[in-house]
């Protein structure tokens, strides 16, 4: 397995996911966390679970999101 | 003071969990159970129980069948929760029309949507659903993508485009394929005599035992793949309508 892609994905994975913690902006939150479902599904890949990252990319990154989003348009933006 | 217990507490779990982890058996170790006994099984006997060629699916279908049909049972029952709660146009309650952000997209979005939708429909049933039991894919995956590319065509096209193609009348019995081609396909097995989602039938021997098997794969993972897809079409639908109805005396204004 090619550790340095995997150590980027993993890195990129914790930034996401600190940046979705940190953020304020829902909208940003959301698009955020769906890139983090991506890299999680290329991680999925390299772990040889290509069920589980198709999943995670039509599940994670697609769905979720498209709820977030209606959701954030529905009610308010900013977390206070 | 409650900053420092906090920080505490999670140094206390962070180490619990770091001792926990060197205690776990290292990975890609060949002597734990799930090498030594699981994977093999599975690896042998799958595709002769399973009846699937991939053998994710054979776990999902025949050795976890009650498991997925239970999380079907809880996306059923996700709609049936956010229709009783948002979505009024069933029942007459209001006058709850359409979105009435009918406005539409850009010129690049909407023709790129209308090359992008078939494709990816495509993409979801032939691939995920109809090959889902020869290779990665499945009803689920296949249902969410199914889903995800109506929902691309609303968000480019309006809600009131997307209700006119897929109107309720359409959308109400799909919604129930998923539960529906389950508890049928099960049903076949306790006919003959045999357990409840059993694929193998009694009296069916040879060649035609792998097509009856195969066949209810098919119209199982169809069935989720449809079901599904048109349950979250359906969810999305009624958390984008927008309610016109007035807000009665006792509920709380925002």
């Amino acid at each position: 397995m090619n550790w340095t892609l995997n150590l980027l994905l993993l890195l990129f994975l914790v930034t996401t996911a600190a940046v979705a913690i940190r953020l304020r902006d829902l909208l940003a939150v959301a698009i955020v966390f769906s890139a983090y479902s991506l890299m999680m599904a290329i991680l999925w890949t390299q772990l040889r679970a290509p069920d589980l990252a198709l999943t995670e990319a039509a599940v994670g990154a697609g769905v979720t999101t498209v709820l977030f989003l209606i959701t954030i348009f529905k009610t308010t933006r900013r977390e206070d | 003071m409650r900053r420092a217990a906090v920080i505490g507490a999670l140094l206390v779990i962070g180490a619990m969990l770091l001792f926990a982890i060197g205690k776990m058996p290292a990975m890609n170790s060949r002597n734990t159970p799930d090498k030594t006994h699981v994977i093999p099984r599975y690896l042998e006997k799958g595709e002769a129980e399973g009846g699937a060629k991939n053998i994710i699916t054979g776990v999902i279908l025949n050795y976890r069948g009650y498991d997925t049909m239970g999380e079907v049972t809880v996306i059923f029952s996700a709609l049936c929760a956010v229709v009783a709660l948002l979505d009024r146009e069933k029942r007459g309650l209001s006058r709850s029309g359409p979105d009435a952000s009918g406005v539409r997209s850009s010129v690049i979005v909407r023709t790129v949507v209308r090359f992008a939708f078939p494709v990816i429909l495509f993409f979801a049933v032939a691939y995920m659903m109809l090959h889902g039991e020869g290779s990665p894919g499945g009803g689920f995956q296949g249902g969410a993508i199914l889903g995800a590319s109506v929902i691309v065509f609303t968000l480019a096209f309006g809600l009131p485009e997307s209700t006119r193609r897929m109107p309720l009348k359409v959308r109400i019995p799909l919604e129930s394929t998923a539960m529906v081609a389950f508890l049928s396909m099960g049903i076949i097995g306790l006919a003959y005599g045999v357990n409840f989602l059993t694929y193998l039938l009694p009296g069916v021997h040879g060649a035609m035992a792998q097509t009856v098997r195969n066949l209810m794969l098919t119209v199982i993972e169809v069935g989720i793949g449809v079901g599904g897809g048109v349950i979250f079409i359906s969810i999305v639908f009624a958390m984008m309508r927008e309610d016109k109805y007035e807000l009665q005396p006792d509920v709380p204004q925002p």
